[in-house]
């Protein structure tokens, strides 16, 4: 089967003119003609099959919102081919949207003023959903989440969470075979982060849908993504399994002993030099040690050390 | 496994399909508009106000001088009238052009490319301006004011005529308002142009002949304001020797409307969307 | 007080200005067309009235009074009430108030920056060139240096209309019809689109006490010599009345702010 989204050497360039600073600088760049370019994705390929969920990271600026805004047909590649199902999303914008939904960031794309279930009619039209289907959507939708409250509300009136809650709910209303969540967890609260990411590993599993989920938050990574992809400075620096990003950085495990003064101990050991065993029984020698706790290191620790270059 | 809809044939979406939508959002949109009563109320006020205001300054302006080229006070009032329900369509459906250059600065302009509808609709079928109605009524009684005082005959065809170049007239300020609004696409700060642009329409109640030379081509191609209200205009105003531009207005109304979207879509297309 | 801070506010605006180059030349731009139009609608004016001076004012002095209008409008104008309005809708505004300088000079020194950009780049160029044209019709003497108080002042009253109008918003989500409200009288009680010496003699004597004289008609009236402002006994009460607006308005403005502020943290807008 096709896969949902193939990306061959894409690169994308921004012209930007160079600023001066100071009040000098400000005036001098009245006149001037300086520009330089920024390479904003440098030669990414990638591959995404149907129905997986990728959770695509990188830190701010390192383009990823530039790699969805290619995806979903706003911006142009400078070089490189990208087909979404399909379909080349620049060329055919209008068309490549039938078929995807977009959460970006915090900015609602529903009618501000309108209730929510109004702007969902208005969706269905746009999207001329049949009505069977429409009426399946919400059914599953009620199914997944208590949205009755939220209904008929307008979507200024309402919470952050809700706003966030709505956002995606519109974005799968017309069925897409790929929806892109650009953080979509960003500002909310504990509960509401995991009502989120319960309702878009429901969605996916109901209907099969691609996921391209951009975060910062682990969280969202460890509770959704079997595979996720880095990219940085513009390159992609990992495509793999969430699970061998692990074994990636392995052999690493954080120690924590509990000593004679009920204190913790914390320490990181990189196990292809040490052994974890060793380091115990030497510091038994020096006191008594009354507990011992052996963890994995976290996918937050791992982004960490990869963004700090530790590659 | 998937039920996507990916290899699914979907009708085309032609004009009823944007007419139905329009009517939808405009359905919803009043609705929600009849819940801030206190915002129609002052906004209309504002409305009465300005149009006062013009009113105003067109009594002391005559006040002083009893004819402009000519032009006596009821054909003046005519132009004035004529001017003001021109105007109306585009304070009514293509007002979220003011709004333009503040989503395109913050990055929120790019909501509107992600939907398989025509972005520059989607864009103005966001906002429907009641206030506009307000300057029609303003504008209706004006006309009504002046024609009767000047005696225009009232028959089917003359009706007819002046429906069409109504109609005309509003095109072209929908264009130049949507070409100043468009600029904000390549020019940073340049809410300025449309200001301007609009006030330019204060001068579409005058006649163009007091244009010469070079400007009276820039106010009559480049700048189509003669075409706001002074050629359309005398289609009715005058009986024979209609000047030629007055039978190509509404050809030429239809070309800069085109133009005009299609300069608006080229900006879409070029902006770089790094707002965020 | 310390002004270093509030110039470093100046310079910021000056800098942020400067930024939008293409913005800047197609502003210069479009006022050069908008004048052309006064222009041409003027000449054609006169030319009907047969007679070459009315209510006092040639052709030349209309001309001169209106575009000068014009290049004093684009230099005045602020955006301070839709500013108030978006920073109360995104909620801005709590930050704005927290800020360690107040509220009310803090927006003035921010606005001084493009107010000093905008002089340069917009009235001092119409100025010279009206001046050429015009070939001595503007006296050049002391008066410039009393229209350039006169513009200070004229500054001060147009920020204080501003900061009330700004006020008000605090109130209504209605910004769009407050503000045009405010437009429209300024712009016609101002003397920005008709001179006043246009105006019928009742409605001027009106208008003439009115703070909205003092934004563009006093600063062009001093500038031009006329009505007697050439001497001391015609300059002083014009000075009075926009030293006059210029408190009263300030204080009002400074009233109405804090009890609205006070009102907004009770009730915890």
């Amino acid at each position: 089967m096709e896969n949902a989204i193939v990306m061959k050497n894409v690169c994308k360039d921004f012209k930007i003119l160079n600023r001066h600073e100071g009040l000098k600088g400000s005036i001098r760049d009245l006149f001037s003609r300086d520009y330089k370019t920024i390479s904003a994705v440098k030669d990414v390929s990638l591959e995404i099959a149907r129905g997986e969920i990728i959770g695509y990271l990188g830190p701010n600026g390192a383009g990823k919102s530039t790699t969805i805004k290619m995806m979903t047909g706003v911006l142009e590649p400078t070089s490189g081919d990208i087909l979404v199902n399909g379909v080349v999303p620049y060329k055919e914008r209008t068309k490549n949207s039938e078929h995807i939904g977009v959460v970006f960031g915090q900015r609602s794309q529903l009618w501000w003023s309108l209730p929510l279930i109004e702007s969902f009619r208005l969706l269905r039209d746009i999207y001329m959903v049949p009505k069977k289907e429409y009426e399946d959507m919400l059914e599953l939708y009620r199914s997944l989440v208590d949205i009755e409250p939220i209904l008929h509300k307008p979507v200024r009136q309402m919470s952050l969470g809700q706003r966030t809650l709505s956002d995606i709910l519109a974005a799968f209303l017309h069925n897409p075979a790929i929806v892109f969540l650009d953080e979509p967890t960003i500002g909310l609260d504990v509960s509401m982060k995991s009502k989120i990411r319960d309702l878009i590993k429901g969605l996916n599993q109901e209907k099969g849908t691609t996921v391209i989920l951009t975060t910062h938050d682990m969280g969202d990574v460890d509770a959704l993504c079997k595979r996720i992809v880095i990219i940085d400075e513009g390159k992609k620096i990992y495509d793999n399994d969430i699970d061998h990003l692990k074994s990636y950085f392995g052999s690493y495990r954080t120690l924590r002993m509990r000593l004679s003064d009920d204190t913790w101990e914390e320490r990181v050991i990189d196990e292809s030099k040490e052994d974890v065993m060793d380091i115990i029984m030497k510091k038994q020698k020096e006191q008594k040690i009354k507990d011992i706790q052996l963890q994995e290191i976290s996918t937050e620790e791992v982004i960490k050390k990869i963004y700090e270059g530790g590659n | 496994m998937s039920t996507n809809t990916i290899t699914k044939q979907k009708e085309r979406r032609g004009f009823g399909f944007y007419a139905r939508i329009y009517r939808k959002i405009l359905v919803q949109d009043l609705k929600s508009k009849m819940s801030y009563r206190a915002d129609f109320v002052i906004s209309t006020i504002g409305m009465i106000m300005t149009n006062l205001s013009g009113f105003v300054t067109f009594l002391i302006l005559f006040k002083n001088f009893p004819s402009i080229n000519g032009w006596d006070y009821h054909h003046m009032l005519f132009l004035y009238g004529f001017s003001l329900i021109a105007l109306t369509p585009v304070q009514c459906f293509f007002d979220n052009n003011w709004n333009l250059r503040f989503q395109v600065q913050s990055g929120d302009f790019i909501k509107y490319c992600f939907r398989p509808i025509n972005v520059f609709f989607y864009f103005m079928s966001e906002v429907f301006d009641v206030k506009g109605l307000g300057q029609l009524a303003f504008g209706v009684g004006t006309l009504v004011y002046a024609w009767v005082n000047i005696g225009i005959p009232v028959t089917p065809l003359v009706i007819l005529k002046l429906l069409l170049f109504l109609l005309t007239a509003s095109l072209f300020m929908i264009a130049i308002m949507n070409a100043a609004a468009a600029t904000c696409f390549w020019i940073v700060g340049s809410g300025y142009v449309m200001v301007i642009m609009f006030r330019f329409k204060d001068f579409a109640k005058y006649p163009s002949n007091i244009f010469h030379g070079v400007f009276r081509i820039l106010f009559t191609f480049v700048i189509p304001i003669a075409f706001v209200a002074y050629y359309p205009s005398l289609a009715i105003l005058e009986s024979d020797n209609i000047p030629v531009l007055t039978w190509c207005a509404p050809a030429l109304g239809v070309l800069f409307f085109y133009l005009s979207y299609k300069f608006w879509m080229l900006g879409v297309r070029k902006y770089d969307f790094t707002g965020s | 007080m310390n002004l270093k801070r509030h110039l470093a506010l100046t310079r910021a605006g000056i800098m942020e200005s400067l930024q939008y180059r293409l913005g800047t030349a197609v502003t210069l731009f479009a006022n050069l067309i908008y004048l052309v139009l006064v222009y041409f609608l003027w000449k054609a004016i006169y030319a009907s009235a047969g007679t070459d001076v009315v209510n006092g004012m040639t052709f030349t002095d209309t001309m001169i009074y209106l575009i000068l209008a014009t290049a004093l409008f684009n230099f005045l104008e602020m955006f301070v009430v839709w500013d108030m309005s978006r920073s109360i809708q995104s909620g801005k505004i709590i930050l704005d108030l927290l800020k360690p300088m107040n509220f009310r000079t803090y927006t003035f020194w921010s606005y001084s920056g493009s107010h000093v950009v905008l002089f340069a780049l917009t009235f001092v160029p119409t100025f010279i060139v009206v001046m050429i044209v015009t070939n001595g019709a503007i006296p050049m003497g002391i008066n410039l240096l009393y229209f350039v108080i006169a513009t200070v002042f004229a500054l001060i009253v147009n920020f204080s209309m501003e900061m009330i109008v700004a006020t008000i918003c605090l109130y209504t989500e209605s910004t769009w019809g407050i503000n045009i409200v405010k437009e429209t009288i300024v712009l016609l009680l101002s003397g920005a689109s008709i001179p006043l010496a246009f105006f019928p003699e009742v409605f001027r004597q009106v208008v003439e006490y009115l703070p909205f004289r003092a934004v563009y008609d006093i600063p062009l009236t001093i500038l031009l010599e006329k009505n007697g402002t050439d001497t001391l006994e015609g300059l002083l009460p014009m000075f009075g009345l926009q030293l006059a607006w210029c408190v009263i308005l300030t204080l009002a403005g400074v009233l109405f702010w804090n009890h609205s502020v006070r009102k907004i943290t009770v009730n915890g807008g």
